[in-house]
């Protein structure tokens, strides 16, 4: 518990994590049509590369990564979410993603510990 | 020795904000217009007012627990009820609208995370996420992966549709060490 109270500022730093998750999402489903044979795959390689990136960064947190891909037919989706946590430490950072074919929706939480 | 604990607790549930997406007007989108490939993304992110003034903020001084892990785990089948009832309640026959939605969505997440937060769990954040969806022959894969301490962290899940419209609700605790 020492080197918690070194004065050291981590906080939930959120252009960085966007930035991670739009280089998953791109290198994953970049170019692709939606295929629903494909989606369980790119689904989980998309957070699987999200949370790899984000343990990289090093930081004193635990992270949960959400992503909704939809295929466009016209339908409607809404998402809400609801935290109890501490503001000055932690986040969550969301990156909506469309192309011809698809919506990719990535959200991710970073909550210090 | 449980009084300490229990100050501590009550000393922590104090500090521990909770944020809303009701607060709409405080959504930053920040429009990233890359056309590579022809897609587009955008992100956005909840920025409270004074966020900013927190780095001449003193560090938190947080004494030792000496605790290992939770005293009180999280019930997961209680949540799980939890979601069932405000799910089913709030959605049984109503038909996809958007603006019904978008308030529905909102409106479930606050009140299954008061719901949550009434059981009193000590020590653990709360993350509610609800999805809430049209039925229209499309297809959809929702999936979450998450990095954290598997013995003392857990999730909770409930999925519901009717003829028009489907809701997802999931609940993830997190032990905070």
């Amino acid at each position: 518990m020492d080197e918690l109270q070194s004065g050291e500022e981590t906080s939930f730093v959120v252009d960085e994590v966007s930035n991670i998750i739009k280089e998953a999402v791109e290198s994953a489903i970049g170019g692709n049509a939606y295929q629903h044979s494909k989606v369980n795959q790119w689904t989980t390689n998309v957070v699987e590369q999200t949370l790899s990136q984000l343990t990289k960064l090093g930081k004193p947190f635990k992270y949960i990564v959400t992503c909704v891909i939809m295929q466009k037919n016209g339908a409607g989706l809404h998402t809400a979410s609801s935290c109890f946590w501490d503001n000055s430490s932690d986040g969550n950072c969301t990156v909506r993603w469309e192309n011809k074919t698809m919506y990719c929706i990535v959200s991710a939480f970073g909550l210090a510990i | 020795m449980s009084d300490i604990a229990k100050e501590k607790a009550a000393r922590l549930l104090r500090k521990r904000g909770s944020v809303s997406s009701l607060s709409s007007h405080e959504v930053k989108a920040k429009e990233f217009l890359g056309k590579t490939k022809d897609s587009m993304s955008t992100v956005s992110y909840m920025d409270e007012p004074g966020h900013h003034d927190d780095l001449p903020r003193p560090a938190v001084q947080m004494e030792n627990s000496y605790q290992l892990g939770p005293t009180k785990r999280f019930p997961v089948v209680t949540v799980n009820n939890i979601l069932k009832d405000v799910l089913t309640s709030y959605l049984q026959e109503k038909k996809y609208e958007a603006e019904l939605c978008r308030q529905m969505t909102k409106t479930i997440s606050e009140v299954i995370k008061a719901r949550v937060k009434e059981l009193m769990i000590p020590r653990y954040k709360i993350i509610v996420v609800i999805h809430i969806g049209q039925l229209n022959d499309q297809s959809m894969h929702i999936g979450s992966r998450c990095l954290w301490d598997p013995t003392s962290d857990t999730f909770s899940s409930y999925a519901f549709n009717n003829t028009s419209l489907f809701a997802l609700a999931n609940v993830y605790a997190v032990y905070f060490e």
